[in-house]
């Protein structure tokens, strides 16, 4: 292409047809899209899910080492529908381990103050976003998820996730409930909780649970409390 | 600049004449079934489009209602269950019919000039033949659909991880656009519906208006072909009609859950690779399946001319029937597996080229003993000046 005076006419004539069409599919983007603020396509804002703070169980349900409890734990989702919102189960899984940890994962997020043998995952595999399970004998995981056996020192109940085998170690060292086989990037994430009297309180949980977002951030502590 | 693009449309304009898409007539070859593959191609893409209009009449796209209305079609409705088995089949015989004329193209060597734009129209109809077909049957709404659209949709999350480019959300921007919101629900269903039935509405505009500017045939088969596949698409409805399976259920996943058979192999693959590659190696298939026409520049169209390009068809038909019958077997190790995957894939890969080094060195000597020849012999005669 040359730079002559026509070629320069040209590209000057060229911005503002170029800007009109941005400023046309702008809105179709948002049209897809609609939570976006105009021009905020591409900036990150990940709808937090709300789900305050919940009663998800009794601490006597988890009375030995490995006992453990499912439960789920209720946030709200936006969705882009007339309702433009949709009540969405976080599956959870309550583990007493046999020795205190330190709830707190590699990514920063404290699920508990001081230490605990009881810990709270979410069972949304941090991979692609399939509910795992907790298998509590770790020969059922070699069974049916694709032929791991666990080194020694993991041969007790692990979490292993029924889509693409990602499997986790709820009493991992310094690192409760990590990845150690499969393609998930990071082990399982975590509820945040407080134990009142015999009742675990979740107040939060890492946000990641459908699409994952930043690691860290917390959904749901900004609600307020809900009764239940 | 003037110059690449006139060539390009020059290019354009000499491959648009020569598209060879549904009738086949630039390859004729009435001896030989593989060569009504393009017929069938259109005619199975029309069976899935009427059976899928009639089906729309009584399906509810809810996440409340759409298995009891499949339900209701299938059990309750007359002649329901033939609707639906022909729109599921035929989608099965449609996606089949693309992948072995792909196959059949690329082995032999029919993607080259000049056929680069039927086998790359053709390849992006695979593609979205396949997101039809996810799309498709989230709509049952059943725990496979749900499962798979939950995964295959958060995959696009990854991509804010590439390196270098840094998070710009796109990723996300992404799956919330096909999710309708951060999670799979209401707004997912009926996303999918406008995809799943747009894309086949939208295609069969253009090639109508192809049809209808170029007066090339539609089905170039005969009528027993075509009641023969007929046939054979009610009487597999009949007798082996697919089961709806299980309600989604978003707190369970079940195990082992497959996709549809043509995703089973990526599947597999999905579980050995981290998520990102997993998201980036379908691209990269994608794309060297656009680009190959323009990677094997050889006018050869012998497969065992031309080897390296035979030999990655070849892995790829292998690992494509491999990793499928792995998940079924439910078989995958993954701390034991990829480097056996990758120690074969580079081996073979590295096989291959030596093959064609040595092909081509073999090439060139005989062509340099053919030049060398006659020198020491009688002169050949003269060639004619313009030929």
């Amino acid at each position: 292409m040359k730079l002559d005076r026509r070629g320069v006419l040209k590209a000057l004539t060229a911005i503002p047809v170029v800007g009109a069409l941005i400023a046309v599919l702008s809105p179709l983007f948002r049209f897809l899209k609609p939570n976006d603020k105009p021009w905020g396509i591409f900036t990150i804002t990940p709808d937090l899910p709300q789900g305050g703070a919940q009663v998800v169980g009794k601490v006597s349900q988890l009375a030995k080492p490995w006992d453990s409890f499912y439960f789920t734990y209720v946030q709200k989702f936006v969705q882009y529908t007339p309702e433009g919102q949709e009540a969405s189960n976080v599956p959870g899984v309550a583990i007493r381990l046999p020795k205190k940890v330190k709830f707190v994962n590699s990514e920063g997020f404290v699920g508990f103050e001081g230490e605990t043998d009881i810990v709270l995952f979410s069972r949304i595999c941090p991979h692609l976003g399939c509910i795992y399970n907790y298998v509590s004998d770790w020969h059922e995981v070699s069974a049916g998820y694709g032929g791991f056996r666990p080194p020694g020192f993991e041969e007790h109940a692990l979490m292993a996730c029924p889509c693409h085998f990602s499997i986790y170690d709820p009493e991992y060292p310094d690192n409760p409930g990590n990845v150690i086989s499969g393609p998930a990037p990071r082990g399982a994430r975590y509820f945040r909780f407080e134990v009142h009297g015999d009742d675990i309180v979740v107040t939060g949980a890492e946000v990641g649970a459908i699409a994952k977002c930043a690691p860290g951030a917390v959904a749901g502590a900004a609600a307020p409390p809900r009764e239940t | 600049m003037e110059a690449v693009l006139a060539n390009l449309r020059e290019w354009y304009q000499d491959r648009k004449q020569r598209l060879d898409l549904w009738d086949e007539t630039q390859t004729a070859r009435q001896d030989n079934p593989m060569y009504i593959l393009g017929g069938l191609v259109w005619l199975s893409w029309m069976i899935v489009i009427v059976s899928g209009i009639v089906l729309m009449l009584w399906y509810i796209p809810t996440t409340t209602g759409a298995y009891r209305s499949i339900e209701h079609i299938t059990y309750d409705i007359p002649f329901g269950w033939a609707v639906r088995g022909l729109h599921k089949y035929g989608g099965d015989m449609l996606i089949t019919c693309i992948t072995l004329r792909i196959y059949r193209m690329y082995f032999a060597g029919e993607y080259k000039k000049p056929g680069e734009l039927t086998w790359m129209i053709l390849f992006s109809a695979l593609v979205l033949a396949m997101i039809s077909g996810v799309t498709g049957y989230t709509l049952e709404w059943n725990q496979r659909a749900f499962w798979a659209a939950k995964v295959i949709l958060t995959v696009p999350t990854y991509y804010d991880d590439i390196p270098l480019i840094g998070n710009l959300g796109l990723g996300h921007a992404i799956a919330y656009i096909f999710l309708g919101g951060p999670a799979l629900g209401q707004g997912t269903l009926t996303r999918f519906y406008s995809i799943h039935f747009g894309i086949s509405i939208v295609l069969a505009i253009v090639a109508e208006t192809w049809f209808y500017r170029t007066r090339r045939r539609r089905l170039n088969v005969s009528a027993f072909v075509i009641v023969l596949v007929l046939a054979f698409l009610a009487f597999v409805s009949f007798i082996n009609l697919p089961d709806l399976g299980q309600w989604a259920n978003n707190n369970r996943t079940p195990l082992p859950v497959l996709s549809d058979w043509y995703f089973l192999a990526l599947y597999q693959v999905v579980k050995y690779m981290p998520p990102l590659w997993a998201g980036v190696a379908p691209a990269l298939l994608i794309g060297y399946g656009m680009l190959v026409p323009f990677l094997d520049r050889t006018k050869e169209t012998l497969p065992t001319r031309r080897p390296f390009f035979f030999v990655v068809g070849l892995l790829a038909l292998i690992y494509w029937i491999g990793f499928s019958a792995l998940i079924m077997l439910n078989i995958a190790v993954i701390s034991r597996d990829p480097p056996y995957i990758w120690g074969i894939t580079v081996i073979v890969l590295f096989a291959a080229l030596l093959w064609e080094l040595a092909y081509r060195r073999r090439q060139a000597q005989r062509a340099a003993a053919a030049a060398a020849a006659p020198a020491g012999a009688s002169r050949p005669a003269p060639r004619p000046a313009a030929s």
